[in-house]
């Protein structure tokens, strides 16, 4: 009885209303703890004052700043936990941190940039525990609670009292709280498989995905710190906590996935998600990362969610959306081609026909071009040696885009008006497959393909060594592209697992994905991948490829990997 | 008209209540930046900028205009907000009389810094006409960045520079650090002398 009493007035306070029913009293500077979280995450994230009125300061001394150019998330970041750019080293201002003495071992971020003069070392660092009295002096005036004046690139906020009351009571608040799937002892993550996924393709991701992380440890030189007790003495020994990865199976139609993931996040609660796998839109997970705010780093899809705000879900890349973009870019940069060229998009009205059209049709109009007129096929229509010379005739001088697959992909060497055409036939490599490498050798250099990947002679050699890795480690190779992807997970996953030690906060997870170096150096699957603060899509481009002439062509590069 | 500082008083007042408190730590300015003499020799190359319209890089340092350049990231989080802030106020503060003048910031990351990103981002600084954004391929970016000494290998290590080209001759003000617009405005003048 008096458990379920404590959980109704626990209940109640965590939701803002007293315990008799009526709404809960004001706390904060006139306003429920609830508002006041929401005002003050507004002012930190945004640099909205309550007002609505943008918060106004100055940095280096003389330059007014206003509202959402330089706010505290930008340096401090969503968790608080700071960052290091360049010669400036921003400390944690966490709940916990900031209202404890900032000393060695407190998590300090390391310079990043080459050793100067000008990078301020730890110990300039170093501060005792702040009040509030003490935060408002230094958010005002840059004078921190050891009385000496921190660097002129912290602004100098113009904050009255109440606002200031807010913003504070927001800090005490920020990363304060242990996440969901984390323990002292495992960080829980899941990975998301859809029930129509080929089971090769399933074992392909599923199989080195379950052989990282039950091999996972931390580097060796983070593991003689923690053994050499640094981290003990920074109380972040949890940095050697397990990693457990659960599977969690969807089935049936879309539309039933938002509650079955429900179901295994209520049953187990997970810190991320990584990986997954699925043939269709990951956007029902997508929706519901951004509902619990869970992470979910590089599932495996040709069909990720377009968004510049969205938060949670760290993409490979744009996927099909990314070649129909490409093309359009590609073809708008044709100075041989009068501006006014009419372009015919055919593809089916499956998935794949409508995101490749629909990207090159917005990419292309956005460039300042009259629509492309669209060819959409319904599912069982057949392409006929009439449709194609109906086509031909219709648009003698219009370039041809082909968004379909292998088995609808006319045969060239017999296409009718062919020569009327402009020169430019446009097709996808992840559409064609394998059907690429047999057209008809003469045609081959009006065929134009979208290819979003590393050139096959350019990551030969990393896949065979990833290839032999895999074999040596007796993981199963069932669909190697994918087995690549997912190397490509782990390159990326590795330093921010062991960077998080103890604090295991998700936003903080994603700053250190954010932060972590470009991944070029070996470019097995993508020429590049990177990131930055909001970047949600690691790979950012797709060659426009032709092919070599001869019994065995290879694929020869005509466009930049990025084309502006 | 942006929505900065409304009022001299508040500006005055946040430099005021700043000052007070440096007096009242008894702290010694200490000068965060350094700034050298170099000479540079541009590459050959035809870079983008924020309306998409081709510029090659030579046709921007013409005689008779100092230019100065920063090297810059949209979504960067903690140097280049800073410096394009001073940018913002650098051309709030130029008068007929400082001269022909222009800006140029080079993108560090050409992949994810589109024409439309870069327009955005300029807006978002209040830039006016003679403060351009290029973009380009990462290997012209990179020819670009290592003739002007700024490369790093990773944008994550890059550090904050800004470089005045004078007028007359191949001369360039070399400025590594963190500084105020009062600061570039007097290496401006130096660079124009």
């Amino acid at each position: 009885m008096f458990f379920a009493l404590a959980l109704i007035v626990l209940f109640c306070t965590t939701h803002g209303i007293a315990a008799s029913g009526t709404p809960e009293p004001a706390l904060i500077a006139g306003v429920t703890s609830g508002e006041a979280l929401r005002l003050g995450e507004q002012m930190y994230r945004e640099g909205v004052l309550p007002s609505g009125e943008q918060m106004q300061s100055i940095v280096q001394g003389d330059i007014p700043v206003v509202g959402g150019n330089f706010t505290c998330t930008n340096c401090h970041q969503r968790s608080g936990f700071g960052s290091a750019e360049g010669l400036v080293r921003t400390t944690p201002i966490d709940g916990t941190r900031l209202f404890l003495p900032l000393s060695k071992f407190k998590g300090i971020p390391v310079a990043k940039s080459r050793r100067s003069a000008m990078i301020q070392n730890d110990e300039e660092l170093y501060r005792p525990a702040y009040t509030d009295e003490t935060l408002a002096r230094v958010m005002r005036t840059g004078e921190d609670s050891k009385g000496r004046q921190i660097s002129d690139t912290m602004p100098k906020y113009l904050l009255d009292g109440r606002d200031m009351e807010i913003l504070i009571y927001y800090l005490k608040n920020l990363s304060s709280v242990q996440e969901p799937g984390v323990t002292d002892e495992t960080l829980h993550l899941a990975t998301v498989i859809t029930d129509e996924v080929p089971k090769e393709d399933r074992e392909a991701m599923l199989g080195p995905l379950q052989f990282y992380i039950s091999n996972w440890r931390l580097s060796r030189q983070m593991e003689r710190s923690a053994r050499s007790g640094a981290y003990l003495q920074e109380g972040t020994a949890q940095a050697l906590r397990a990693v457990s990865l659960t599977v969690w199976d969807l089935k049936g139609p879309a539309e039933s996935w938002q509650t079955q993931l429900e179901e295994y996040y209520r049953k187990g609660p997970v810190f991320a998600l990584v990986g997954g796998i699925t043939t269709g839109e990951w956007a029902p997970i997508h929706r519901f990362c951004e509902k619990h705010k869970i992470p979910s780093v590089f599932p495996i899809t040709d069909f990720p969610v377009i968004s510049d705000t969205d938060w949670y879900t760290l993409y490979l890349s744009k996927g099909l959306y990314q070649e129909g973009e490409t093309a359009a870019r590609f073809l708008h940069g044709r100075d041989e081609l009068s501006r006014e060229v009419s372009v015919v998009q055919v593809f089916r009205k499956d998935r794949a026909g409508l995101a490749l059209s629909k990207y090159f049709q917005e990419t292309w109009q956005g460039l300042g071009h009259k629509a492309a007129q669209d060819h959409a096929l319904a599912g069982n229509e057949t392409l006929t040696a009439d449709f194609w010379k109906r086509l031909a005739f219709e648009h003698k001088n219009a370039v041809l885009v082909l968004w379909l697959t292998a088995k609808d992909f006319p045969d060239l060497a017999n296409f009718p008006g062919q020569k009327n055409q402009t020169g430019f036939i446009f097709a996808s490599s992840s559409l064609l497959g394998k059907r690429l490498y047999t057209l008809p050798d003469k045609e081959r250099k009006s065929v134009y393909i979208t290819y979003p990947y590393s050139l096959p002679r350019e990551a030969r050699v990393y896949r065979e060594n990833i290839a032999a890795s895999l074999k040596n480690n007796k993981v199963p190779i069932t669909n190697l592209d994918i087995e690549l992807k997912m190397y490509s997970l782990f390159s990326m996953l590795s330093g921010p697992l062991g960077r998080m030690r103890s604090y295991a906060y998700r936003d903080y997870f994603i700053e250190l994905l954010e932060a972590t170096p470009d991944l070029s150096v070996v470019p097995v699957t993508y020429p590049r991948l990177s990131f930055g603060s909001g970047q949600r899509y690691a790979s950012k481009g797709c060659y426009i490829v032709q092919l070599t002439e001869g019994p065995n062509p290879e694929l020869v590069k005509k466009s930049e990997w990025v084309i502006h | 008209m942006p929505p900065i500082i409304k009022s001299c008083a508040t500006i005055l007042s946040i430099i005021l209540v700043s000052l007070c408190v440096i007096s009242n730590a008894g702290a010694e300015a200490k000068q965060n930046y350094t700034s050298t003499f170099e000479r540079y020799e541009l590459p050959d190359v035809v870079l983008i900028n924020q309306d998409g319209v081709k510029v090659p890089l030579q046709n921007i340092f013409s005689p008779g205009t100092t230019v100065l350049v920063d090297f810059v990231y949209t979504t960067c989080t903690t140097i280049c907000p800073v410096l394009s802030a001073n940018f913002t106020n650098f051309q709030r503060k130029i008068t007929p009389d400082s001269g022909r003048v222009r800006l140029v910031s080079i993108s560090i990351d050409p992949e994810y810094d589109t024409p439309k990103a870069m327009k955005a981002y300029l807006k978002r600084y209040y830039a006016k006409p003679g403060w351009d954004f290029l973009t380009g391929s990462r290997q012209d970016i990179d020819k670009v960045l290592k003739a002007l000494k700024a490369f790093t290998q990773n944008k994550m290590n890059h550090f904050p520079l800004i470089l005045v080209k004078s007028p007359a001759e191949n001369r360039w003000i070399r400025i590594y650090g963190l500084i105020g617009t009062a600061e570039l405005m007097k290496e401006y003048e130096k660079a124009r002398q």
